[in-house]
């Protein structure tokens, strides 16, 4: 943890918002930014953004086997950040931490390197209704390349898992099984590490998709229960063009390698070369060595404030939202109720498309997403083509909430 | 020169109140086309006589009120021209009707109708023409 901080600073929404400088932007004159889809990408705080700058105005080199001074400052960084990362999903080593470009690289990864070597045709695997299409497009690949069964637990109207289907889907003796964390349209948590005893006991390795949890809660990989867990840096605080996937080490360890080339080698001749050791074997080629360090200074911007304080203020902001969104006439907010859920708010407005709210919202600076969300399937089964979304983070306050309100009854007026 | 608001006016009047709006009976050609992950979808019929002149044209459709609205433009540019004048339609003639700043975050929702239709004319050149909505086939845009 980032040397001298003992005492964590009560969570000041004021002072947050001062580190983000895009958050005093004006979207327009006299129109200020109301930026309500961090759930797409989160903004990303100066020290994050001072972090990269810094290194590349005084230590860029590449990293690794540098003799000079500056490849020792890079590679110091950059397996700093590395460090600093594991223990802030308390990874029991930073070898477990493999850098990758995002969540969905991630996913990729495992699909590549684990479940190629270890699936073959006729097994199985499990994923969900909820998934973002990176949790279940490798795996369609997969099972098409490969012969392998995709078994799909359901959603209930109420936006969980049906557990009760996923029990039974168990006895098929699945060898994986697939699940986001926090589902980015519903922002329901699943309860993984109920759901990851249970899928241990049955012989079923778990891979989660933390993408909406690790930037949102505290996450433990020593007591969640996943065997791979992957996110993305752009989504909490950090750089685009960096991501992680941490699994267990002795899992890693097996696993042959995903991408060829520099870096993961310990030797190469002119017709073999032998794979490198955790975690450089996963990491070929020159990284993305400014975006990791930028993920770095994320962490300990996030952990320096505290994710159970996150959380909480989030908890806050969307117990708000979803009860101000009810008093709006025609507004269906889809997924679980407050307790049950991260800041994430996908909705309809009926009689008004998806594009027309956010449009009209953004004519007030009101940043939403409207759309699929990358969760098609899931779009499907709650029988509607396209929602709006709006989602929150720590630099949202309840004032926000209010003018996506009165933003709402604008859009209603017009399409009266 | 119109104002912000005129533009709007002009693309909920369209919506609203769509011209050519329905199936055509005895259609030459039809064309659906859309992005379903985003609830826009435009079906585009077409009549022509025996020089390939367009003589009707109409649309049906669900989704957001640039993309409807952009269709119904359509139907009324295409109807007169023959396919060759169809195929050479730029995008500027349904955005400057729409205004070019109103639409400019959702130029996809605003060009559907026009791709579709346009893909609708090549699709008549390869012999691939469907005569009715089940055959024709969703283009993606």
């Amino acid at each position: 943890m980032p040397v001298g901080m003992s005492t964590r600073m009560p969570f000041d929404a004021t002072r947050i918002r001062a580190d983000f400088p895009i958050l005093t932007r004006e979207v327009r004159p006299g129109v200020p930014l109301v930026y309500l889809d961090s759930t797409a990408t989160s903004q990303k705080p100066q020290a994050v953004i001072e972090a990269m700058g810094d290194y590349y105005r005084r230590s860029n080199a590449n990293v690794h086997r540098g003799i000079h001074t500056l490849a020792e400052e890079a590679t110091a960084l950059y397996e700093g950040a590395r460090e600093r990362i594991a223990r802030f999903v308390n990874a029991a080593s930073p070898k477990e931490i493999i850098f990758t470009r995002n969540a969905t690289e991630a996913i990729n990864l495992v699909a590549y390197s684990w479940a190629r070597a270890n699936l073959k045709a006729g097994d199985s695997l499990v994923y969900t209704e909820m998934e973002h299409h990176s949790n279940l497009v490798p795996w369609q690949m997969l099972a098409a390349e490969k012969d392998v069964i995709i078994h799909v637990i359901p959603v209930t109207d109420d936006g969980e898992l049906d557990l009760a289907v996923f029990e039974a889907l168990l006895e098929k003796a699945p060898r994986l099984v697939c699940m986001a964390h926090m589902s980015n349209v519903l922002g329901t948590i699943n309860p993984i590490p109920e759901i990851a005893a249970k899928a241990h006991a049955a012989g079923a390795l778990v891979l989660v998709d933390a993408a909406q949890s690790v930037p949102h809660l505290p996450v433990d990989v020593q007591t969640l229960g996943a065997d791979f867990l992957v996110f993305s840096g752009h989504k909490m605080c950090g750089p685009t063009g960096i991501g992680v996937l941490w699994a267990r080490q002795a899992l890693l360890e097996a696993m042959p390698p995903f991408l060829g080339g520099g870096d993961m080698i310990r030797r190469v001749t002119i017709r073999d070369f032998k794979p490198n050791t955790l975690p450089h074997k996963f990491e070929a080629g020159t990284p993305a060595i400014a975006e990791a360090i930028g993920l770095g200074a994320a962490v300990d911007y996030l952990f320096a404030i505290g994710m159970e304080a996150i959380k909480t203020h989030e908890r806050e902001i969307i117990t708000y939202a979803l009860e101000r969104l009810e008093e709006v006439p025609g507004v269906t907010v889809y997924g679980p109720p407050a307790e049950k859920k991260g800041g994430v708010a996908a909705f309809s407005l009926e009689g008004v498309h998806p594009h027309d709210v956010a449009q009209v919202l953004d004519r007030d600076g009101i940043a939403v997403r409207a759309g699929h969300h990358c969760a098609m399937p899931l779009h499907d089964r709650y029988n509607v083509p396209a929602t709006a979304r709006a989602s929150f983070y720590l630099y949202n306050t309840p004032g926000e909430v209010d003018k996506l309100v009165e933003g709402l009854y604008k859009v209603k007026k017009v399409f009266s | 020169m119109q104002d912000r608001q005129e533009f709007i006016d002009f693309i909920l009047d369209h919506y609203e109140n769509p011209r050519h709006h329905g199936a055509l009976e005895n259609p030459d050609v039809v064309m659906r086309g859309g992005n379903p992950g985003c609830g826009d979808l435009v079906t585009l019929y077409l009549r022509l006589d025996e020089d390939e002149r367009v003589v009707d044209a109409s649309f049906e459709g669900d989704g957001c009120t640039i993309s409807q609205a952009a269709a119904s433009i359509v139907t009324e540019k295409v109807i007169g021209k023959t396919l060759a004048e169809v195929a050479a339609l730029g995008h500027e003639v349904v955005i400057d009707d729409m205004g070019r700043e109103v639409v400019s975050n959702r130029l996809r929702c605003a060009t559907l109708a026009l791709n579709t239709v346009q893909a609708a004319e090549k699709k008549y050149r390869a012999g691939q023409a469907a005569k009715s909505a089940s055959e024709a086939t969703v283009e993606n845009f």
